[in-house]
């Protein structure tokens, strides 16, 4: 059977949004690593990498609103209740993990234990697991 | 909202890809239509039922109606 008009849009905007996630992937990793591996914290180099890591998350942000905009009616929706959990969970789970260091339950962060706990790019991992918890949810709701 | 999707499609010897690829909608959007699952938008309410050359209300069934 032809490819449907959908599917061609959706393949072609997932891989625009696969190419911008790598490139904004790579721009991440060279404002971690590039400062001590390539150019021994020269500031200049910093900024530059930073800006380009900014430009290539605008241009993330603007593949996936197209991608999200590219899919069908259901498949928004699905999108959306998974959003709706992710942003609800983030911001209960980031507004009590603020306040771990204000209540000093993990005072210690020298300690490699305490400071696993009280790393903020935690909250990107509560907001991809439970991204990918409320597709299955959806998917399963609407099949 | 119930609807008669399923039937309209039986008698036109279509399959759930082939009534998807006409919409240009996922098939999984066309289960979750034929089994309740899912009320469409009036867009493609409005696009099922000019292809199918009937009304609306002839294809989707209020359930608060009856």
């Amino acid at each position: 059977m032809e490819q449907s008009s959908l599917a061609r849009r959706t393949s072609k905007n997932t891989k625009q949004l696969a190419l911008w996630t790598g490139l904004w992937l790579v721009s991440l990793a060279l404002v971690a690593f590039g400062p001590t591996l390539l150019w021994d914290y020269h500031k200049v180099m910093s900024v530059i990498a930073i800006c380009v890591n900014l430009l290539m998350g605008v241009k993330m942000i603007m593949a996936n609103k197209h991608h999200l905009e590219g899919l069908d009616e259901l498949q928004q929706r699905i999108h959306l209740e998974a959003m709706a959990l992710s942003l609800g969970c983030s911001m209960v789970f980031g507004a009590v993990y603020g306040l771990l260091d204000a209540v000093k339950l993990f005072d210690d962060v020298s300690n490699p234990a305490n400071g696993l706990f009280v790393n903020p790019s935690n909250i990107l991992f509560v907001m991809g697991l439970t991204y990918g918890l409320g597709m299955f949810l959806a998917h399963r709701k609407y099949a | 909202m119930k609807n008669r999707l399923k039937v309209l499609r039986a008698e036109r010897d279509w399959t759930q890809a082939d009534l998807a690829q006409r919409l240009d909608v996922s098939r999984q959007t066309i289960v979750a239509i034929e089994k309740g699952k899912y009320d469409p938008s009036l867009t493609l309410a409005f696009k099922t039922a000019r292809l199918f050359d009937q009304a609306i209300e002839a294809i989707f069934l209020d359930e608060t109606d009856q």
